[in-house]
């Protein structure tokens, strides 16, 4: 093998991917982290919020219209689920599972009922369209605008969590819940808004993505996958461990694709492996 | 003031506590002595109303309401403060964001970051360290900072001289007895028998989930051997 097939194109495209990608996995750790639920209905989540991402663009012909209602409508999904479901089985890790796996799936029928089973596509703003010019390669501007976006939903999660009051109760709630409880912190409200949170950058991710990887039934469990291996191999709860993670799984993916094709996933799960092996808590991880 | 009446607490079926009844009053430093697994941790997490154990009967009476029906954080809000046993300061937290992370309490006695940093000068140098870099005396102040926060009218301070070196124990009694003295009431699990007995004004001794013996300052001048004798200290 020769990293011949390698170039720019593939480089900016795995940097884009990976962008996308940290967006949905910074909710999917935030949740993971702080309230210790592997919620396998983000992925679901991310779908929901592409498709409320299309249809209100479409009605409206407004792409920023879309990206909000997408993250207002998936906040107050995951506020639902939280307070309506999981909320009774806090603390059972099994039935967290299969609880979250089981709202995956109505909300995957729910998502067929309402839009059917085509293959759609958030229409990406006329400031968008077109390619750049950058290193002798033309480059869509949408997608290096999705790479823009990553970044700064990267800086505004760090400095929530690193700079505010809110984010000191967050990351002592990521520590020691129980004693943030008793040192005076309304937990169960910290938990609210981080679930909220984490819900929202899936649903902002959903019509993010869906105007360049598309819409379609099972695209929500594709992306969870992604996440999944983003948070095992970056460690839960932590923000620069996704941001790792997202750009590790992003460039593995595209240069796969393109050196391994029939390993595909291979290329992405080998290494997550070996990582595990020797950091069983993910790279940022940090034992409980 | 804190009643605390015939109070039965359980890890799952295990029956730790049997029936403790003891009051701590307002201005008051309480030492609560026993041995180890006596139970005394035990009665601490459940007067801070913390999920496990479980208390099945008994009541807690804080200045006239009970706290049985109370969150952790609802209890807290009533300005009982917690140095629990062994920290639990937050790893990812600095020291400073110990004492910011609470929306400043509407300060009666007036604990700020500032009076605490000036309270303990050592924290005020380590402003920025994150809880575990610190030294096994300063996280303990950190833990009795961090319970000022509340700006408690209680404190419940569960051994906090534990694995402390003897000078750093010395410093930690002038601390306790200086808080005592700006009317703060504290009651104060301790093994260390002198380290109590430097503070408090009454003491409680627990053994296998019972007080076995109730004493004050004055009635241990007089009577040491008493005291001792309940700590199986000979
Ligand atoms: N989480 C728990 N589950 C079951 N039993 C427990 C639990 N915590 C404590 N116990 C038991 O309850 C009893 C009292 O424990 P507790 O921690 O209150 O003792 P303690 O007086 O604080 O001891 P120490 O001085 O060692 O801290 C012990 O027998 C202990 O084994
Ligand atoms: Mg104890």
């Amino acid at each position: 093998m020769t990293l011949a097939g390698i170039n720019l194109l593939q480089i900016l495209n795995g940097l884009t991917f990976a962008a996308l990608l940290f967006i949905v996995a910074s909710g999917f750790t935030l949740i993971f982290g702080l309230l210790r639920i592997v919620n396998l209905a983000h992925g679901a989540l991310y779908l929901f919020g592409g498709y409320i991402g299309y249809t209100v663009s479409s009605v409206t012909s407004s792409f920023t219209a879309g990206i909000f209602a997408s993250i207002i409508a998936v906040a107050l999904l995951g506020l639902l689920i939280d307070q309506g479901l999981v909320r009774f089985v806090r603390g059972f890790v099994l039935r967290e599972v299969l609880l979250t796996l089981g709202v995956a799936y109505v909300l995957d029928d729910i998502a067929l009922v309402i839009w059917g089973g085509d293959t759609f596509s958030v229409d990406v703003p006329t400031l968008l369209q077109g390619a750049v010019h950058i290193g002798g390669v033309f480059y869509p501007k949408y997608r290096l605008f999705v790479l823009g976006l990553g970044i700064v939903v990267f800086l505004a999660l760090w400095l929530l969590l690193n700079r505010t009051r809110l984010g000191a109760l967050i990351r002592a709630g990521v520590d020691d819940p129980e004693m943030a409880e008793a040192v005076g912190v309304n937990i169960r409200r910290v938990f609210l808004g981080t679930s909220m949170l984490g819900a929202s950058l899936a649903g902002l991710g959903g019509t993010i993505g869906g105007a360049f990887l598309t819409l379609y039934p099972t695209a929500d469990w594709e992306i969870l996958v992604f996440s999944l291996a983003i948070v095992i191999i970056g460690g839960s709860g932590s923000l620069v461990g996704a941001a790792v993670g997202a750009l590790l799984v992003g460039m593995l993916d595209t240069v796969g694709q393109v050196l391994f094709p029939q390993f595909a996933y291979f290329v992405i799960f080998g290494p997550m492996a070996a990582i595990l092996a020797f950091r069983p808590m993910g790279l940022f991880g940090r034992a409980t | 003031m804190l009643e605390v009446r015939n109070l039965h607490s359980f890890y799952g079926d295990a029956h730790v506590l049997h029936g403790v009844s003891l009051e701590v009053n307002s201005g008051e430093v309480v030492a609560l002595l026993g041995r180890n697994g006596m139970g005394k941790t035990t009665l601490i997490r459940s007067i801070m109303r913390l999920a496990q154990p479980q208390v099945r009967e008994g009541s807690l009476l804080w200045n006239g309401e009970e706290l049985m029906h109370l969150t952790p954080h609802e209890v807290a809000s009533r300005r009982i403060g917690l140095v629990p046993q062994g920290r639990r300061l937050f790893p990812s937290l600095s020291v400073v964001e110990h004492l910011t992370m609470l929306k400043p309490a509407s300060a009666k006695h007036g604990w700020t970051v500032s009076r605490v940093l000036d309270m303990f000068p050592r924290l005020a140098e380590r402003k920025n360290h994150r809880g575990n870099q610190l030294s096994g005396g300063e996280r303990q102040m950190l833990a009795v900072g961090r319970a000022l926060m509340i700006d408690p009218e209680l404190i419940l301070m569960d051994e906090p001289s534990e694995g402390l070196a003897p000078v750093m124990v010395q410093h930690l009694e002038t601390i306790i007895a200086d808080l005592g003295r700006t009317g703060l009431a504290i009651l104060l699990v301790e093994q260390n028998l002198y380290s109590a007995l430097a503070v408090a004004n009454r003491f409680y001794v627990l053994e296998t989930g019972k007080v076995v013996h109730a004493a004050t300052a004055a009635e241990i001048k007089e009577n040491q051997a008493s005291l001792l004798r309940f700590l199986g200290v000979h």
